[in-house]
């Protein structure tokens, strides 16, 4: 039976445990991707592996995490003092430089110990090897992207698998950083293993369980109740994915969303096979988005938990473009890919509930990763960063110009502490005017942001809707596509694709300009 | 220490409120602390000051410390000069974009704060210096003409200047400021507030500072007119209080300024009670404030206020927006939530009876009898208890709650509302506590907001804090907080230097600091005998971005991992580092003014203070509760819990496993039982 305040303080006592363990992981992690690009997620499941609190750090990592834990249950049986990682694609993980640990609680006061559930949590690390620094290549198969980590144990009954952590980090090229990162995030689990068996203490174990029981009830529940208010049908709806930069062809996805009394169905069948370029998505991130959306649309004040997904049953064919089986490349289905999925389906829900839904965003993150030799410094370098582009325009009002949007939200890196750590100089970092699409209401505009090498160096380039700009709606134009260019130091402008990894010269001048926002309603 | 020269034995401390304007004075002949209050005058402020002191004697010979939140409000309601913004070419959409990140994740409409400066008066110039400071570009002066010629068009009346990696070399800040300033507007060059790195966080600061401080001088000015007073101090946000001659051109360093007041008064009132490890309680009827102060006031640099980075050093506090008037409601999946919904002042709580029909914490702290309906507010408003039981037992319904265990409907599902609520409080002084890595056991918990006295004890018990301190000065603490902050200057220099710099090099990087500090002092009265200055590096290990405050010292490499290790838990010793900033402090301390002991009582037994008994519900049970009137409590007298003390402005708990005590100044201090 529902008891309606024990509901509330459960959610709340979950959630600062998932809260607590992300400032234990930031604190002590060693990478700014971590430190201070917050690119982690930490949650808290149940004893069946169920996702009960998260702290939302990612929208990638929500939703895909339960199947990282699942991956670990169905591996091995985990003992108390176990730590699994985890990376792999295929086994739970959504590209390579994300890893994942897993740690069982059980309460140790009994005998013998019962379990109470799991802690775990999720890190973007700057590089697990592979073909280029910083693990973000355009890759043919997943092998390439770097060291693939199944399911195993870590940490054995509390004690370190030295020669797997030897492993580990001989595979990368910044082992240093490696390993202070994932320090941290066997500290993090730590700290929310000692706070749920506190939480157990203080309440009981038998309580504990049934209100996990209840808080996914009630965000099943609640979510249900959204549902419900939703138009029943079928709505339709694809976009491409622009190309998977080797073969210079679209890769559809398309979706049908099926929305009945309180359940929904999200079928992705008509979507491409999988290519040989790195934009495959495994399932994962497909219901990774998918979470994303219904979140957003249903305006949830609901806990994030697994019980949010109950009635939402999402069917992706094996072997597309959003299901992608081994040996498929998969590095950019996170990045790209991913924002994709999030276009079609709302344009689904466009149809569904014209009033809520905005145009497409920039539907890319502009990924640059820039290595090579720094003469000044007398060292090598690597850089990543990906660039916010236009927002969709609303059925109410235009769209933000030059913001991050979808599936992700990580800071740009300032200007002067890049020129500080870098030989590179950026010329102009700026809106990029009209370049939203035109309607009643504007899209945003994207960005334009030109950096000056200063000396020879590497660079890739993964990036989208650099051939159709993102879709208006309601007679809304389209979002200027995006544009990626080489300025020579003789002044010839070389055009670049969208996905590409080049050399270049001292004084060459990278221009990327992001796509703006889908513009909504026709202009009178 | 040498005594303060004679204009300090007069001290007056002023905190401009909502309602009140309160006034704190000491007089150094008396020995002891007076307080009063007069109603504030929002679309005026300084005619409440007057009008306060017109009340006071002598008032030419006082020290006065204002804290004022002239500068805070013209943020919040963004009612400051209107201000243009100039910066590099090639950037002019810098306030605009920021970090490139949105508010909130899943909100499908993407949105960020509103920059201060609208599109149409961000300008650029042509100028450019690489991050040594070298010229890559001159300054193109000439078109600081047609600059001037759309700024007057425009009306604007402060501008902004901020042009990348000044703060390595201000040459071209310097000239735009100076061409701007000659030709009439109020103008911040971004490295005169703060020559630091990151250019959006340096932006953000430096226009809020152009933002805010026209107003804020406008209304010192208009004090100054009409009070001569020689020695006037603004509190700032980091807690220590700086000249008005300074707060003209630095508004944005008192954007803090109220709740400043707050933590420095609890930290006085508790380390004159023996404490230095406190946690500040601060729950009002809409917020609460949480701080953590271990030894000194705590200051953060980054500070973000309606979502504007603020890089100037404010006091660290921890806001939820959870307080007394937080309405406690039914959501779409039945279960009971409080808050974020505030009945605010107005209509307020039930109880209140103006016309507030959603029950509140207050409404359930007042049905289940620890809010006596009849001592609020001195017993000058009666609370309407009939309505709140009714208020409270319709949520009951709504959520399908039924008696139990001998208690009404109204009574289980206010026992509900008060759980939530302390699992949010409770949550905030983790944040403060557990997650800084500061151990609650050792703290003390300072309770002043006038909705935590009955919350406070409970809280520290579900934390394991052993004691609950209550000051007598609960209203005015900010104001108190006034007459014990010390002058206070911070400063900061990006110097990105590696670590293998010598530190004879460092020494002659801070010099020009040093002296500047040392010159803010003099400027304030303050000699070498009773000034402090001294600097501290930020370092981080290469490649990181985030830096550690360490100790100007010669041996700062090993401080760093030293510091490092106990921080975060580990260090490389071998690892190359980045000397990021120096800081500069200058401090004045202050000597702060005793509190005067109270009459002691004759006896432990508090009697001759009770004012009544009445039933109090706890978890199951119902109890005759002895209450006791705050104002005829004694130092020396003790309480065994259960026990309610009604003050005229707020109410506390002893609850059944607590043992309290009246100290020597009248701080209530309640000893913690452990039975939840």
């Amino acid at each position: 039976m529902t008891d309606p305040i024990r509901t509330e303080l459960i959610k709340h006592r979950l959630a600062s445990i998932a809260e607590e363990m992300g400032v234990r992981l930031q604190r002590a992690a060693y990478s700014p991707n971590i430190k201070e690009r917050r690119d982690f997620s930490c949650a808290v499941f149940d004893a069946c592996g169920r996702l009960v609190a998260q702290a939302a750090h990612i929208p990638v990592h929500l939703g895909a995490m339960p199947l990282s834990v699942q991956a670990c249950l169905q591996a091995h049986t985990l003992m108390p003092g176990d730590v699994m990682i985890v990376n792999d694609p295929y086994h739970g993980g959504t590209h390579l430089p994300d890893i994942t640990l897993v740690s069982p609680v059980f309460d140790d006061e009994r005998e013998p110990a019962s379990l109470l559930g799991f802690v775990a949590n999720r890190a973007h690390h700057a590089d697990i090897g592979g073909m280029t620094p910083g693990s973000m290549p355009l890759s043919q198969e997943v092998y390439q992207e770097g060291l693939i980590v199944p399911p195993v144990k870590l940490v054995q009954g509390g004690v370190l698998n030295e020669q797997l952590w030897t492993l580990l980090l001989a595979n990368v090229r910044t082992p240093v950083e490696r390993a202070g990162d994932l320090r941290a995030q066997l500290a993090a689990n730590r700290t929310g293993q000692s706070r749920l068996q506190a939480l157990a203490d203080r309440i009981g174990c038998a309580r504990l369980r049934e209100d996990m029981d209840e808080v996914l009830r009630y965000s099943e529940r609640l979510t249900r109740r959204l549902l419900a208010t939703l138009p029943e049908g079928v709505y339709r709806f694809e976009d491409v994915m622009d190309d998977d930069g080797i073969e210079d062809e679209p890769a559809r996805i398309a979706v049908t969303l099926h929305l009945r009394g309180d359940e929904a169905l999200v079928d992705f069948s008509g979507t491409a096979r999988q290519r040989r370029g790195c934009i495959n998505a495994v399932y994962p991130i497909t219901l990774a988005a998918t979470a994303y959306v219904f979140r957003c649309v249903l305006g949830m004040d609901v806990p994030a938990n697994s019980g949010c997904m109950v009635p939402i049953t999402v069917q992706a064919p094996e072997g597309s473009l959003v299901h992608a089986k081994p040996p498929a490349a998969v590095v950019g289905g996170n990045v790209e890919t991913a924002q994709r999925i999030v276009d079609v389906l709302l344009g689904a829900f466009a149809q569904a509930c014209p009033d809520r839904i905005p145009a497409a965003s920039q539907g890319t993150m502009n990924n640059v990763a820039i290595g090579g030799w720094d003469p000044l410094r007398e060292q090598p370098f690597a850089y990543y960063e990906t660039i916010g582009g236009g927002a969709g325009a609303s059925p109410t009002a235009p769209g933000t110009s030059a913001i991050q949007t979808h599936m992700t939200n990580t800071m740009n890196t300032p200007i002067e502490a890049l020129e500080y750590a870098y030989p590179l100089r950026v010329h102009r970092y700026a809106l990029r005017p009209n370049s939203g699409g035109s309607g009643r209401w504007t899209g945003g505009d994207g960005i334009c942001r030109e950096l000056v090498f200063l000396c020879p160096a590497t660079v890739t380039i993964l990036s989208d809707r650099r051939t159709r700009g993102p879709y208006g709606l309601a007679g809304g134009g389209s979002g200027q596509p995006g544009r990626n260019r080489l300025v020579c130091s003789d002044g010839t402008i070389r055009e670049l694709p969208g996905k590409c990894q080049l050399s270049v010269d001292a004084g060459n001048v990278l221009v990327i300009e992001t796509p703006g926002g889908g513009g909504y309603g026709s202009l009178e | 220490m040498t005594p303060y020269p004679a204009d300090e034995r007069f001290r007056i401390g002023i905190d401009i409120g909502g309602t009140f304007t309160d006034f704190v004075f000491y007089r150094e002949t008396e020995n002891c602390i007076r307080t009063f209050k007069v109603l504030s005058t929002p679309s005026n402020p300084a005619e409440g000051v007057v009008a306060g002191m017109a009340m006071l004697p002598q008032v030419e010979r006082a020290t006065l410390v204002h804290g004022s939140t002239v500068a805070t409000n013209a943020l919040l309601e963004r009612k400051g000069a209107k201000t243009a913004f100039l910066t590099t070419a090639g950037f002019r959409d810098l306030l605009l974009i920021g970090r490139q990140t949105r508010i909130d994740m899943y909100d499908l409409v993407a949105r960020r704060a509103q920059p201060l400066v609208p599109p149409e008066l961000c300008y650029e110039i042509t100028e450019r210096l690489d991050h040594r400071g070298q010229v890559i570009t001159p300054l193109n002066e000439s078109e600081l003409d047609g600059i001037i010629d759309s700024l007057r068009q425009q009306a604007v009346e402060a501008v902004a200047v901020v042009l990348l990696f000044s703060f390595v070399n201000p040459i071209h800040e310097q000239a735009v400021a100076q061409r701007l300033r000659e030709a009439g507007w109020f103008v911040t060059a971004s490295h005169e507030v703060l020559p630091e790195f990151r250019e959006y966080e340096r932006a953000s600061t430096t226009v809020v500072n152009a933002y805010v401080s026209p107003i804020l001088n406008r209304y010192l000015a208009d004090l100054d007119a009409r009070l001569p007073i020689e020695n006037f101090h603004i509190l700032q946000s980091n807690g220590g209080r700086m000249s008005v001659v300074q707060a003209r051109t630095q508004g944005v360093r008192s954007i803090m300024s109220g709740p400043a007041g707050g933590v420095v008064g609890a930290r006085y009132v508790a380390s004159q009670a023996g404490y230095e490890h406190l946690v500040t309680f601060d729950m009002g009827g809409t917020s609460t404030d949480v701080s953590l102060v271990w030894d000194s006031i705590p200051v953060t640099t980054e500070t973000v206020v309606d979502g504007l980075p603020i890089r100037v050093p404010v006091i660290d506090l921890h806001t939820i927006g959870s307080g007394g008037g937080s309405v406690a409601w039914v959501d779409a999946g039945g279960v009971l939530r409080v808050g974020p919904q505030s009945a605010g002042a107005q209509p307020g709580p039930v109880c209140y009876g103006q016309g507030g029909l959603h029950p509140t914490v207050t409404d359930a702290n007042v049905v289940l009898g620890r809010v006596p309906a009849d001592g609020f507010l001195g017993g000058t408003m009666s609370l309407d208890r009939t309505s709140a039981d009714a208020a409270i037992r319709r949520l009951g319904e709504a959520l399908g709650l039924s008696s139990s265990s001998g208690l009404s409907i109204e009574q289980v599902t206010a026992q509900g509302v008060l759980d939530i609520v302390n699992v949010q409080m409770e949550r905030a002084l983790r944040v403060m506590t557990v997650e800084r890595g500061y151990d609650p056991r050792d703290c003390v918990l300072v309770s002043f907001g006038g909705a935590g006295g009955v919350h406070a004890a409970e809280l520290a018990r579900h934390l394991r804090i052993p004691t609950v301190l209550i000051p007598p000065y609960a209203a005015t603490l900010s104001a108190l907080g006034m007459l014990a902050a010390d002058v206070r200057w911070d400063d900061v220099q990006t110097i990105m230097l590696p670590g293998e710099t010598a530190f004879v090099e460092l020494e002659r990087r801070a010099k020009p600091l040093i002296e500047r500090g040392w010159m803010v002092l003099r400027e304030q009265g303050i000699d070498m005998s009773r000034g402090h200055v001294w600097c501290e590096l930020d370092i981080r290990y290469a490649g990181q971005s985030f830096e550690l405050a360490v100790p100007f010292t010669a041996a700062f490499r090993e401080e760093f991992d030293r510091i490092h290790e106990a921080r975060y838990g580990y260090c490389q010793p071998s690892a190359p580092v980045d000397i990021v900033n120096l800081r500069v402090r200058a401090v004045g301390v202050q000597e702060p003014p005793p509190i005067a002991k109270r009459e002691p009582a004759s006896s432990p037994d508090p009697s001759s203070a009770l004012w009544t008994r009445r039933p109090v519900v706890f978890e199951t049970v119902v109890e005759s509760v002895p209450h006791y009137r705050g104002a005829a409590l004694r130092p020396g007298h003790r309480l065994v819990g259960p026990a309610v003390v009604v003050h005229d402005d707020t109410t506390i708990l002893v609850g059944p496993s607590d043992r309290a005590t009246v100290d020597p100044v009248g701080n209530l201090l309640i000893e913690v039982g452990t039975h939840d």
